[in-house]
């Protein structure tokens, strides 16, 4: 496995920036998330590190080896696509094979390798069927196999997990996770599922209009995130306006004992878990109300005018309209560095 | 149940069906009235226009006397079976139009590969270039080929100021080169047709996913598209080569290779007039072409590639 640098990576489509002076490091044995939006250029990172797009401006280097105009047969990369993009023609065993073929390996040795790693990936039996005879999460295995036959430089998995259902989506992140992190494979993982990143990724680089915004390891970016795109796109976080001056921030309608690098106007964003329900001097009135089984999601205004996401335990006694009291821990707040 | 008694259960079913179709209650049977409604008028017109005119052919092959179709006779078909000139016919317009078929499905492929693959600038000019032969008239199309390659025509003469050569020398327009360049332009936008439309179907995730596994194009193109666009080349060589077979305004004028379509023509003009003949030779090419639609059709199925 090799390490993946992108030095001022710009990717552009006539006037249309996709990816603008994006500079990432992959470590070697790390598994990168790379989350972000629609459209915000986190596929266009991938295709570039591929191979797939060349870049218009910036460098892709694997373990210091310039390999920018390098086409992608000669990259040494796995892919993984959210649609599987299996060889329908041919049997499991064959797909996952193919690398191996193309390296000119012998057919003997190819098929060993070909059945180790299904039996690695748990799909040993499957491997005289048809793709198109699997279901999804089979399919993925599949894929994931294939990529890994190749021994790559750097794994590269494209969404996925998307279109996969709920309780298998859990169950094949925890069994990749685990795998990928047992074979010390370098990945880039994109995604647009931030849980999905933070279950998975040792750190995460969140993007938004084509430059990274934050890079980090999932604590970091929960719990500070460098400005309000990344603290709203992680995790759901309330802004609230506040003056900072000499160790606390007045926010109106209380004061919490937060330092912040300057006095004068400032921004903090709070997750749901920074506010206490049941007792504390804020009065929130109850706006809307969503039970959800192991908790129950409430929308409230704060005195300010502020909506406010709060978590509440399963319980299915708030009301639209109440009034609860809160209070907010000032040890869970995190004050913006910039927007 | 006696053969009468279940002919009579039978007919009671159609007729149920019938009338439950004319006038429909439930669903399926509106849907069965909608299937009827848009099928009869093609029903009634291959009727007219092929099943009742085949049957005519067949009737005046077997005809002893070809004017007025009267009385009996196998002597059309004794001498189709016997003659060595027929054979040879049938010989020549099969490795011509099957060549035809291959350098025409083949630049259909590299076209439909082009066209569906890369954004081109005039894309839309290439593609009326590439399909507006599909509604030239094969005289046209022989004009076309006189104009470029007959003693006057732009190439030759060309090649004649190029080389120093005379022009009536390299005239190929009536020679069988020239025939055949005429089959190509006619048939190409046919098997273009059909291959774009299986192109735009290719899985492109799984070619990048090959190429990454490091696969170079052409071998991504050898194991990975080409299995996909199999049924597609099937389907664009049955198309292309019934419409060869079916050529003849080009060859009427070129007349420089003896094909099946210009065989039919002679049987039957003034002169040499045998319509039981001519009969029998358009039964033959209809069963054939039947028989190889379905044995192409049979080739579209996939077929596993192994390791």
């Amino acid at each position: 496995m090799s390490e993946v640098v992108l030095e001022s990576l710009t990717k552009a489509y006539g006037d249309e920036v996709a990816v603008d002076g994006v500079e990432l490091t992959i470590h070697d044995g790390e598994i990168l998330g790379v989350v972000g939006p629609s459209g915000c250029g986190k596929t266009t990172t991938l295709r570039t590190i591929a191979g797939f797009e060349t870049p218009t401006q910036g460098r892709v280097l694997f373990d210091g080896v310039d390999v920018t105009h390098v086409p992608p047969e000669e990259r040494h990369v796995g892919l993984v696509f959210q649609s599987y993009a299996l060889f329908d023609t041919m049997s499991v065993r064959a797909n996952v094979a193919f690398g191996l073929k193309m390296q000119g390996v012998s057919t003997a040795e190819r098929r060993k390798r070909a059945d180790e790693l299904l039996a690695l990936l748990d799909i040993a039996d499957l491997a005289d069927r048809r793709p198109t005879t699997l279901s999804g999460g089979q399919q993925q295995r599949v894929g994931l196999a294939r990529a890994l036959a190749i021994e790559p430089h750097v794994l590269l998995l494209d969404e996925p997990m998307t279109g996969l259902d709920a309780k298998l989506k859990t169950r094949l992140r925890d069994e990749i996770g685990n795998l990928l992190a047992d074979l010390g494979v370098t990945a880039l993982y994109v995604t647009h599922d931030q849980e999905e990143a933070m279950a998975m990724c040792d750190r995460i680089a969140v993007l938004d209009d084509g430059t990274v915004e934050q890079v980090g390891t999932p604590a970091e970016i929960y719990r500070r995130p460098a400005n309000a795109f990344v603290a709203n796109f992680v995790g759901s976080s309330t802004l609230l306006e506040g003056v900072a001056e000499n160790g606390h921030v007045d926010l109106g309608f209380t004061e919490l004992p937060v330092a912040a690098e300057t006095d004068g106007s400032i921004r903090v964003a709070a997750r749901p878990a920074a506010f206490e329900l049941g007792e504390g001097q804020i009065e929130a009135d109850v706006t809307n109300v969503t039970y959800l089984g192991d908790r129950t999601q409430l929308t409230a205004t704060l005195p300010d005018d502020t909506t406010v996401t709060l978590h509440a335990d399963g319980s299915d006694s708030y009301r639209v309209g109440d009034s609860i009291p809160l209070s907010i821990d000032a040890d869970r707040v995190h004050v913006l560095e910039s927007d | 149940m006696s053969v009468r008694s279940s002919a009579t259960a039978s007919v009671r079913r159609v007729a149920t069906l019938a009338a439950a179709t004319a006038r429909p209650t439930t669903e399926r049977d509106r849907e069965r009235r909608r299937i009827a409604i848009m099928c009869l008028p093609f029903f009634a017109l291959a009727t007219v226009a092929g099943f009742v005119p085949l049957a005519m052919l067949v009737r005046i092959s077997l005809a002893e006397e070809t004017v007025w179709i009267e009385g009996w006779s196998l002597e059309a078909w004794r001498t189709l079976a016997t003659t060595a000139e027929y054979r040879w016919v049938a010989w020549n317009t099969l490795w011509f139009v099957g060549l035809a078929t291959l350098v025409s499905v083949a630049l259909g492929v590299a076209v439909s590969h082009v066209l569906e693959k890369y954004e081109l600038p005039f894309e839309r000019a290439v593609v009326a270039a590439v399909s507006f032969p599909i509604a030239l008239p094969g005289i046209i199309v022989a004009y076309l080929i006189i104009v470029l390659l007959g003693r006057q025509g732009l190439v030759t003469n060309a090649i004649a100021v190029a080389t120093g050569q005379s022009a009536l020398d390299l005239a190929s327009a009536t020679a069988i080169t020239g025939l055949f360049l005429g089959y190509v332009y006619s048939l190409l936008p046919r098997a273009t047709m059909v291959l774009r439309g299986t192109y735009a179907e290719v899985n492109v995730q799984a070619e990048e996913a090959a190429r990454a596994l490091g696969a170079s194009r052409w071998q991504t193109f050898y194991h990975v598209t080409f299995p996909e666009i199999r049924p597609g080349i099937v389907a664009a060589a049955i198309l292309t080569f019934r419409s060869g077979l079916a050529i003849f305004g080009t060859v009427l004028i070129l007349q420089s290779h003896r094909v099946l379509t210009l065989q039919i023509h002679d049987e039957i003009s003034v002169g040499s007039y045998d319509p039981d003949i001519a009969a029998a030779i358009g039964l033959v090419y209809v069963a054939f072409i039947v028989a190889v639609t379905f044995v192409g059709l049979r080739f579209i199925e996939n077929e596993a590639v192994e390791i």
